[in-house]
């Protein structure tokens, strides 16, 4: 049965529902890695940089990366705390989010700061990366604490 | 060589958090009647030799190929059309793309349409819709919302040069003040019958006071979500001449482009691509662009502005429509833009240099904050009020003189996505 929202003007309801299977391909590595307790991401010999999240193809000389492991410990370069968001992480607020500066890597990563004082947390304070125990196979799977 | 290209009419709807009472083909009918028949022009619907229609998603409406919807309910098949689609730079890109066909010859008349309608969906799966235009594998699943980002942004920005929430609320002020002048903005309650209630005039502590949707931008440092639509006709210099007798001319147009992890962008010290007008000591020991700059925005003005001549924007630009999708980022454009020194764009908006009786106005329209932001609509709407500026005829659109900017010549309009992923900057002169 349609359901009707408003009679003038007529305003009908349609649900939408949809599921994708959708590939990591070539980085699936970073998400299995997670498993075994490790950070791993993509290094270019040739052009000496380390991408996170990681490519698999050199966006600077084309040429295929290589996988490393990387320590996980970093500062962070900028913090936000939401208080809204899209409709999937309503749930999750008020939550923070950082761009963090690791050790070894060339790019800033975006993620969740998971700590219980979210007053304290400042621009240039040390974090380290965390691993999920119950894996999601998403990049929520990480996420940074402080470490100081 | 290109052929000259002017911009001779333009249209726009009322715009509002939800028309309900018009479809979306409907709502752009109303936006190209006004644009064929409350222009001064000797211009005919059958005159028009083609369309680029300009809108963002597919999601709002569950509808694919709406192109070809607006192209059959306007009456233009079998004639040539073209959808664009970049995010927010959606109706820059649309802009361009029409000029492009004028220029080489395609078209001799050509209609850019842009439009969207985001309020058949509620704003939190708006908002969901908006950022799954962001890297879907990385930035999304971790709790992505575009204001989240622009924050990330904005805090780097405050770290880098002390930006300040006061000046970013200055900014939310002199956009919706501006707005309350323009009949078809959607903050304006007084003018326009399909505007929010809550709208009006405010002031700096009613910004600093409204609730955080993400340190540091607040409910009212963020723009608008519109249904709406704009609609511009462009035309060669030959028809031009023969429609109007009043062509706005575009004189120069660039785009540039980021990454759309804003992360894996570049922090090169010194890095700053260049304007004619500015020192490399400037920026000696600047990390470029970083999370702080739109590197995307300064190489499309610097293109834009090589094309028209350009070399000192401030002296040499009457009036500017940019994409304030939030204040913080309006800063951030001046500083692209080339209006003042990287670092200095906070004491530009409190200098009131951007202010609508300012040296430089930003925004008189009120901007996507005071105005609109129906996302495939938004740049074609910066290009109609740029037009109607250098006309001279705001007053007469806006439903107030208080709008026009006195004996403005020469403007740019600033299209933008993402967190700066597609920026176009286009210049307009009479
Ligand atoms: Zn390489």
């Amino acid at each position: 049965m349609t359901e009707v929202y408003s009679i003038d003007p007529l305003i009908i309801k349609t649900p939408y529902e949809i599921t994708y299977k959708h590939s990591y391909g070539k980085t699936s590595k970073f998400f299995t890695s997670l498993s075994s307790g490790k950070l791993m991401t993509t290094r270019c010999e040739h052009c000496k940089v380390t991408f996170l999240p990681p490519r698999a193809d050199c966006p600077n000389c084309l040429r295929e990366t290589k996988w490393v492991e990387i320590s996980g410990k970093g500062t962070i370069h900028t913090v936000t705390t939401l208080y809204f968001s899209g409709e999937r992480f309503l749930k999750d607020l008020p939550f923070q989010l950082v761009y963090v500066d690791l050790e070894g890597v060339n790019t800033l990563f975006l993620t969740r700061l998971k700590t219980k004082d979210m007053k304290k947390v400042k621009v240039g304070m040390k974090i380290r990366m965390r691993i999920s125990k119950e894996l999601e196979w998403r990049s929520s799977d990480v996420w940074a604490e402080p470490d100081e | 060589m290109p052929k000259k290209v002017a911009a001779v009419a333009g249209g726009l709807t009322y715009f509002s958090k939800a028309r309900k009472d018009k479809t979306q083909e409907e709502l752009v009918a109303e936006a190209a009647r006004m644009a064929l028949f409350e222009n001064d022009i000797n211009l005919a619907k059958d005159d028009i030799d083609g369309t680029i229609v300009s809108y963002f998603s597919d999601h709002f409406e569950d509808q694919l190929l709406f192109g070809s919807i607006i192209q059959d309910y306007l009456g233009f098949n079998p004639k040539p059309s073209v959808r664009i689609e970049g995010g927010g730079a959606t109706g820059g890109l649309a802009v361009r793309d029409a000029y492009a066909h004028v220029a080489s010859g395609l078209l001799d008349v050509a209609m850019v349409i842009g439009f969207e309608k985001m309020s058949e969906v509620n704003t939190a799966k708006g908002n969901e819709f908006i950022a799954l235009a962001s890297d879907t594998d990385w930035d999304f699943p971790i709790g992505g919302f575009y204001s989240g980002y622009y924050a990330l942004m904005a805090r780097r920005h405050m770290e880098e040069f002390g930006t300040t929430e006061e000046q970013m609320a200055m900014v939310a002020v002199k956009n919706r003040n501006n707005a309350q002048h323009n009949k078809f903005a959607q903050t304006n309650p007084n003018m326009n019958p399909f505007a929010m209630k809550d709208g009006g005039k405010i002031t700096v502590d009613d910004v600093l006071k409204s609730p955080y949707v993400s340190y540091p931008l607040k409910r009212l440092d963020i723009c608008l979500m519109s249904d709406g639509a704009a609609v511009l006709i462009l035309a060669s210099e030959e028809k031009a001449k023969k429609i109007t007798d009043t062509p706005v001319w575009i004189t120069g147009t660039g785009a540039g482009t980021d990454a759309m992890r804003a992360g894996d962008r570049p922090r090169t010290v010194g890095g700053v691509p260049m304007l004619p007008h500015e020192k490399k000591e400037w920026y000696r020991k600047l990390e470029y662009p970083g999370v702080h700059s739109f590197r995307a925005g300064r190489e499309s003005a610097r293109q834009a502005y090589k094309m028209a001549n350009i070399t000192n924007p401030l002296k040499q630009l009457d009036v500017i429509e940019l994409h304030d999708a939030y204040t913080s980022s309006e800063i951030q454009t001046y500083e692209d833009l080339g209006l003042t020194k990287y670092g200095q764009g906070g004491k530009l908006v409190e200098e009131g240099v951007t202010a609508i009786d300012g040296d430089l106005p930003v925004n008189p329209s009120g901007g996507l904050i005071g105005a609109m932001h129906a996302v495939g609509g938004t740049g074609v709407m910066q290009a109609v009020e740029m037009l109607w500026q250098l006309q001279g005829v705001s007053g007469k659109f806006h439903g107030s003189d208080k709008t026009q900017v006195k004996n403005a010549e020469r403007g740019l309009i600033h299209s933008h996505a993402g967190t700066g992923t597609y920026v176009t900057a286009t210049i307009m002169e009479r």
